[in-house]
């Protein structure tokens, strides 16, 4: 038809749009003493500062300070413990407190106040205790903080939970934490308020207590002041600049501040201050809602009832002021702010309660508590709180500036963290290590990727409603998965593995043929699960590939291991790699050494293999958690006189790792290449280019991180898939089978192998753990750690490394071991299991973990071979003792297939100069261990 | 003749399409599957709210048209009176061409928001020079008249008002209608004088209008055609939905329309008037705007269009003209506290739901719109157990949260893909992936606005209404 209208772009979708959007709710101020170059600072920072007056900042600028040799942003409670801590340390008058708006906050009770230490590792644990007894202590100074001590009530629903609370009353004895696990009878004497509808016991931490966490945020900064610390409130930080990769100055709204030490406690808004510093400082946290509900007084509240947790129900509740407080934690968070923008005031982190979200845990609330459903609302409020992928703080000297620290992610916990997280953050600052191995919390246990927005939004949904879940072993998170994959990761997943998450990657943790294809024929990605205390699901698959991988041929993906390359264009690399490690690492070439990388107590920052790939080109091997960890650690440790000069690069993501493990495999590599693989030329701890299939550049490396024969392989990622390809075909007539990291885990703790992060940490010395054959002191340089670990050889150790056999185990019905066991030596107890798993040769529970000689008198004697073996063990799983055999040596294990090399090998030795038996290997100059 | 065949075959498989769309539907082969994504994507395109920002009558309006011809023959129009409190919308569907209805849609609402308005004002304000969209404010209007067009009508609007104020102010019944019929004398006039094809194109095409008229408490709604309005009325007592139908289509379906025109015309004519219940057999709405084919005389026809167009545009046994009037039939209802909102819609929509369904899906809407806003709990004491009882009411709404906010969406999605056990996706993606020369067999344009009222605002008036008479009886 003839067109009557003059058309005009229909675009009616921008009026119906009509969304009022209360999830952002910015300050709007035109403040006119921001001078225009600072708003632009604040714009890219995505939060405008706290109006302030022209009059106060004159007088701000007036009382800052231009220098200061800490420099602590954030007034919260975890900046004022850190303040605290440095005041009581003598830094007081050289540090400098900086919050952007009024110390402690400005909303009371947006918090729970439990001081308890019902935490999943011994390092929280400790840190959570230390917090609680400082409180205790400052009470008792006169300071008003709130503590009491009413306790702690935790309830339990069913057997897996109780299984827990057990073996938390099993850890407590090592721990020295007192606790009481009850009947529901018991519970109910605790606190007579609750109903036992479903409670099938509780567990009673008596120690436990509650405080005003406002009121102890003040007295910690009372305390600092008073000894010398100053307090600048009103102030924002603008940014942190560095030189050299160390910290230089800081500016802020009232002037700049030159320092030797930042510390970034602003907690809520921790990744956002973060990225006030070039490079960015990342500090994973995502901001989700949390509620607290407040009921008007109740009659005849007892003052005394206990903090009561009712995980299962996922709520908690205390007395608070003669009324009732709760909360608790959803199983799936909601986000906010998910474009990022952080406002900055306390009052815009106060959201409006969303009763529809809140409902379930209220509903679970009244079930618990009967009589509250008569309590009258008062109000439910709901601050923003932050938490880190993983649901665990985050501590430590950032990896992009030295001496940078970062304490953040206390999880709505930050009562209980802060005094113990303000203690090690103190201790790092003024003497550089501290009394706790941190590494579970330590910031360098992220890479970039957990940074990313997307990947933390999707990620702490989850991450809340995690601490309130049974700690099973090998737990995964559901989301934020597929994220780091090898080349071959389709073809595992076509051949049924079931994946696990490391560092973003994704790790074949065994493989299942049952249910491997979704509707579509198409193959299924599967999460590991455990979910049990007992025997696991995996079992029979587990066993399975461990048989492969003894009789026939294994094939494993080891991808994520951490890889570097260091070089340098003359020795600066060896005389590096001397000065880090504890192993002579100049050894012939083509030859591998595993070796520690010590810190000065000689504890393990690092334990890797270096393969010398040529005269001055080494590739360094390392547990997957330690990418970004090692990386500071060599940064940091490198004289300065080599920094120039060495090159160390992170290449993990440019190769593809598959083992192949089994008596078959050298027949099968020599299948793909042409180079000779007999021992004579090839043997065991060496290293060689080879080509494999078409494709050439391979670095094959004769070990296998199990103790079995093999090899592994680093192929550039291009040729990964054409080499698996080759492999897995060419492996067919030896029946080759998928073998994941449950399988060669089993391997490795039957043979007694140590790995860092799960049985060594930055407190185990060679020495203790039976491998102080690889320390070698007579080397011509003073390494890091060398003289700590002389003092340990002339005294003896304190601990040793002892591998336990359970006797009268029944794997089918008993709890099984899964780490933290405490370990009885003639009932006495004597130290605690840190990996542990099923032997399927042995046919035992197999535990790998350490013993201490204490007296009568609580002294700690060295502990000696002959004190070791002449105990009689017994191993507490879950409340429950097993009588144990000790091995202070790698076992050889029966075999069908004797191999001379293997068999002379002990990865964990008893005499420390035991005799090496590789002797055929002459034709290198030095063996390679 | 053969065409007429066709359109009488075409007429015949529209009139039983429901029975047997379905079958049909299954057996086109290879129709693209659309994602939820690209059906929302077209569901939403002509999407409107609009709220009003004062405390009025009305609170908001929602709005969709969905296509089926192109370009969609259907048009509306919503807009507040000027110089008054009321509000007037309408709905048209254009019928052989878009013309008609896009031109009527405009005009007509500009001729009644000056019909209804009180003749001194009128008179007042033409004299400041105020032309014909001076008395309204259209909220969705983003297409206007070309150049060439606009003074003739310019033109026809002032000899209207001139007329109009020589004439004494009548009610508001009769100005609609008069107003109607005005408007379609004018196409006529305007078609005849300026000999332009597209003023002719506008009185051949055609358009049936559904128009609401609100202006206090007084609803009026003038229909012409078969598109339907129907007012949603909340119980008190069950609280449940009771619709209430406020016109009568102009079909064949409607006996007093029937034989209204049989009685205009010589018996002789009765067989061939309606046929295949369309008015001679090419014609399905019995009254419409435009359309002269059916109105002029048929020497106006063969001196006028049929050199234009041609010969196949005298319709067949076209014998005692005109067959066809704009007449609107008027209803008036004043609102009341329990009428919650008012669905006007093209017969597209009419094809698929009955009105008592509509308003039950709107209902349903609205209630479901409350728990979409975040729960308010009054001042005062209040336990947990009775949050804890409103939280799991309001759970059990949450669950049959609609995907759509707009209330037209939410009927278009019912209409097109609903089924006894809930809304099935493949078959709203196998609606709107029609191959476009077939797609008119299965779904006309559907055109939808809801209207909420404002009941506290009701209230009130009602109350100063009550006040007011009870002073006069006192008195």
């Amino acid at each position: 038809m003839h067109r009557l209208l003059r058309s005009v772009a229909i675009s009616c979708h921008a009026a119906a749009v009509q969304r009022t959007d209360h999830g952002v709710r910015r300050l709007s101020i035109t403040g006119s003493d921001v001078d225009p170059a600072d708003e632009q600072v604040l714009r890219k920072r995505k939060f405008k500062p706290h109006q302030q007056s022209a009059e106060l900042s004159e007088k701000l600028a007036g009382q800052m300070p231009s220098q200061a040799r800490v420099v602590i942003c954030g007034g919260g409670i975890t900046g004022a413990s850190v303040a605290y801590h440095l005041g009581l340390k003598g830094w007081g008058g050289e540090t400098l407190l900086v919050e952007q708006d009024r110390v402690g906050g400005e909303l009371p009770w947006s918090a729970c106040g439990l001081a308890g230490r019902f935490e999943r590792s011994y390092t929280e644990l400790k840190l959570a205790e230390y917090s609680t007894d400082l409180i205790k202590s400052l009470t008792e100074q006169g300071l008003p903080t709130g503590w009491r001590q009413v306790g702690s009530l935790n309830l339990g629903r069913n057997f897996d939970r109780m299984t827990s609370f057990n073996r938390m009353k099993s850890q407590a004895i090592a721990w020295g934490m007192n606790c009481e696990v009850l009947t529901p009878e018991q519970c109910l004497e605790r606190c007579p308020l609750i109903s036992l509808d479903g409670v099938e016991g509780g567990l009673w931490i008596p120690e436990d207590g509650v405080c005003d966490p406002h009121l102890v945020c003040h007295a910690y900064l009372e305390e600092a002041k008073r000894m010398g610390v100053r307090v600048i409130e009103f102030c924002a930080i603008k940014k942190i600049h560095s030189a050299h990769g160390k910290v230089e100055r800081v500016e802020t709204t009232a002037g700049d501040v030159a320092c030797e030490y930042f510390v970034n406690c602003s907690g809520f808004w921790a990744r956002e201050v973060g990225t006030l510093s070039k490079p960015v400082v990342k500090v994973p946290l995502k901001a989700v809602e949390h509620h607290y509900l407040h009921t008007k007084p109740i009659d005849q509240l007892d003052p005394n009832t206990p903090f009561v947790r009712d995980f299962d129900g996922r709520i908690f509740f205390r007395e608070c002021e003669g009324h009732i407080l709760a909360g608790g934690f959803e199983r799936e968070a909601k986000m906010v702010y998910e474009d990022g923008i952080i406002p900055l005031s306390q009052q815009a982190r106060q959201h409006p309660p969303d009763w529809d979200h809140f409902h379930e845990l209220l509903d679970s609330l009244l079930h618990r508590v009967p009589s509250f459903r008569e309590a009258k609302l008062d109000r439910l409020t709901n601050s923003l709180q932050v938490f880190s992928p993983d649901c665990k703080w985050i501590l430590g000297e950032s990896p992009e500036i030295q001496n940078y620290y970062v304490a953040a992610g206390n999880k709505t916990m930050g009562v209980s963290a802060s005094g113990g997280i303000g203690l090690v953050l103190t201790d790092l600052i003024t003497k550089g290590f501290t009394y706790l191995d941190l590494h579970i919390l330590d910031i360098t246990r992220f890479l970039g990727l957990h940074n990313n927005r997307k990947f933390l939004r999707d990620r702490c949904k989850e991450a809340p409603g995690k601490h309130f879940e049974v700690n099973y072993p090998f737990e995964e998170f559901q989301t934020g998965r597929n994220l780091r994959m090898s080349p071959i990761y389709p073809q595992l997943k076509e051949a049924g593995a079931v994946f696990g998450q490391s560092m973003g990657y994704e790790r074949p943790n065994y493989f299942d043929q049952n249910d491997k294809q979704d509707e579509f024929g198409l193959p299924r990605f599967r999460i590991a699960r455990t979910k049990t205390f007992g025997k696991p699901p995996w079992f029979d698959h587990v066993a399975s590939e461990y048989r492969a991988c003894r009789e026939r041929i294994g094939i494993a993906d080891y991808s994520s291991f951490t890889k570097y390359d260091l070089w340098s264009k003359g020795n600066e690399v060896v005389e590096l790699l001397q000065y880090l490690c504890s192993n002579d690492v100049d050894v012939a070439v083509g030859s591998i050494i595993h070796t520690g990388m010590q810190n000065p107590n000689g504890g393990y920052e690092n334990d890797c293999s270096l393969a010398r790939l040529s005269e001055r080109h080494y590739m360094m091997i390392a547990p997957t958690i330690q990418q970004t960890r090692s990386m500071c650690w060599i940064r940091k440790h490198m004289p300065a006189h080599l920094r120039p000069k060495v090159n160390v690069a992170d290449v993990t993501s440019m190769y593809t790792a598959i083992c192949i493990l089994g008596p078959y495999t050298r027949v099968l590599l020599s299948e793909l290449t042409d180079t000779d693989l007999s021992p004579r030329s090839f043997p065991f701890f060496t290293y060689k280019e080879l080509d494999v299939g078409l494709a050439d550049g391979i670095r094959v490396l004769n070990i296998t991180h199990t103790g079995e024969l093999g090899y592994v392989l680093y192929i550039p990622n291009e040729y990964a898939l054409h080499v698996y390809e080759r492999l897995y075909q060419a492996g067919q007539k030896y029946n080759i089978q998928h073998a994941g990291y449950y399988a060669t885990r089993a391997l490795r703790i039957e043979k007694f192998y140590a790995f860092w992060g799960q049985d060594l940490d930055t407190f185990t010395t060679p020495l203790e753990c039976g491998r102080s054959w690889r320390v070698k002191f007579n080397k011509p340089i003073e390494f890091i750690g060398r003289s700590a670990l002389l003092k340990q050889r002339e005294e003896g150790v304190k601990r040793m490394y002892v591998q336990l056999l359970l006797n009268d185990h029944d794997h089918e019905v008993d709890m099984w071991c899964w780490g933290d066991e405490p370990i009885y030596r003639d009932g006495v107890y004597v130290g605690m299991t840190t990996t542990t798993g099923y032997g399927y040769t042995f046919e035992k529970q197999v535990c790998l973990g350490f013993v201490r000689n204490i007296d009568a008198n609580g002294q700690e004697l060295p502990v000696t071979s002959e004190y070791v073996l002449s105990g009689h063990y017994e191993v507490e799983v879950a409340g429950v003792r097993f009588e144990a055999k000790v091995n202070l040596h790698s076992p050889n294990l029966p075999t069908k297939f004797p191999d001379r090399e293997r068999e002379a090998y002990h990865a964990t030795r008893d005499r420390p100069d035991q005799a090496d038996l590789l002797s055929f290997s002459s034709n290198l100059t030095t063996t390679g261990q | 003749m053969f065409k007429f065949m066709l359109n009488d075959a075409i007429g015949y498989v529209r009139n039983n399409v429901r029975d047997i769309s379905l079958n049909a539907l299954r057996l086109l082969p290879h129709l693209p599957q659309l994602s939820p994504y690209d059906v929302n994507l077209v569901l939403r395109e002509n999407e409107f709210i609009f709220n009003f920002p004062l405390d009025g009558v009305i609170h908001s309006y929602e709005t969709n048209q969905l296509g089926s011809n192109t370009p969609c023959e259907d048009s509306r129009t919503e807009a507040s009176l000027l110089f008054r409190n009321g509000f007037i919308c309408g709905i048209f569907d254009g019928h052989g061409g878009a013309a008609c209805g896009q031109v009527v849609s405009k005009r007509l609402l500009r001729y009644i928001s000056a019909a209804t308005l009180p003749r001194q004002v009128l008179k007042d304000k033409m004299q400041k020079g105020c032309t014909s969209q001076s008395f309204l404010k259209c909220h969705n209007d983003n297409a206007d008249f070309v150049n060439e067009i606009k003074p003739i009508y310019e033109h026809s609007f002032n000899k209207y008002i001139t007329e109009l104020i020589k004439e004494p102010q009548r009610d508001v019944t009769s100005e609609l209608q008069h107003a109607f019929v005005h408007l379609d004398e004018s196409l006529a006039q305007e078609a005849l004088a300026t000999h332009d094809v597209r003023t002719m194109g506008v009185a051949l095409s055609g358009a049936v209008a559904c128009l609401v008229h609100l202006e206090g408490l007084q609803l009026h709604v003038a229909s012409t055609g078969d598109c339907g309005a129907v007012l949603g009325i909340l119980d008190p007592v069950t609280n449940q939905w009771q619709p209430k139908k406020l016109n009568t289509e102009h079909n064949a379906d409607n006996m007093q329309e029937v034989q209204r025109i049989l009685d205009e015309h010589p018996k002789e004519e009765r067989d061939t008037i309606i046929r295949n219940g369309r008015l001679l057999s090419q014609l399905a709405p019995l009254r419409a705007f435009g359309d002269y084919r059916y109105k002029w005389s048929v020497e106006t026809l063969q001196q006028q269009v049929v050199p234009m167009f041609g010969e196949h545009m005298m319709p067949p046994h076209y014998f005692t003209p005109p067959y066809l009037t704009a007449r609107p039939d008027v209803q008036h209802h004043e609102l009341d506290v329990n009428d919650k909102f008012l669905v006007i819609a093209s017969d597209g929509l009419w094809d698929f739901l009955s009105p008592s369904e509509v308003v039950s899906l709107v209902g349903q809407h609205v209630n479901s719109k409350k728990i979409q806003e975040p729960m308010r709990l009054e001042n005062g004491d209040v336990t947990l157990q009775e949050i804890s009882d409103k939280l799991a009411e309001r759970k059990a709404g949450l669950n049959r949260k609609p995907i759509d906010s707009n209330a037209a969406t939410h009927l278009i999605r019912h209409a097109l893909g609903g089924t006894d056990y809930g809304i099935e996706h493949s078959k709203i993606s196998y609606y709107l992936s029609l191959p476009k020369d077939v797609v008119r067999l299965y779904r006309d344009d559907i055109t939808i606005t809801v209207i909420y009222f404002n009941s506290d605002h009701i209230a009130k008036l009602k109350k100063d209404e009550k006040g007011i008479s009870s002073k006069v009886t006192g008195a």
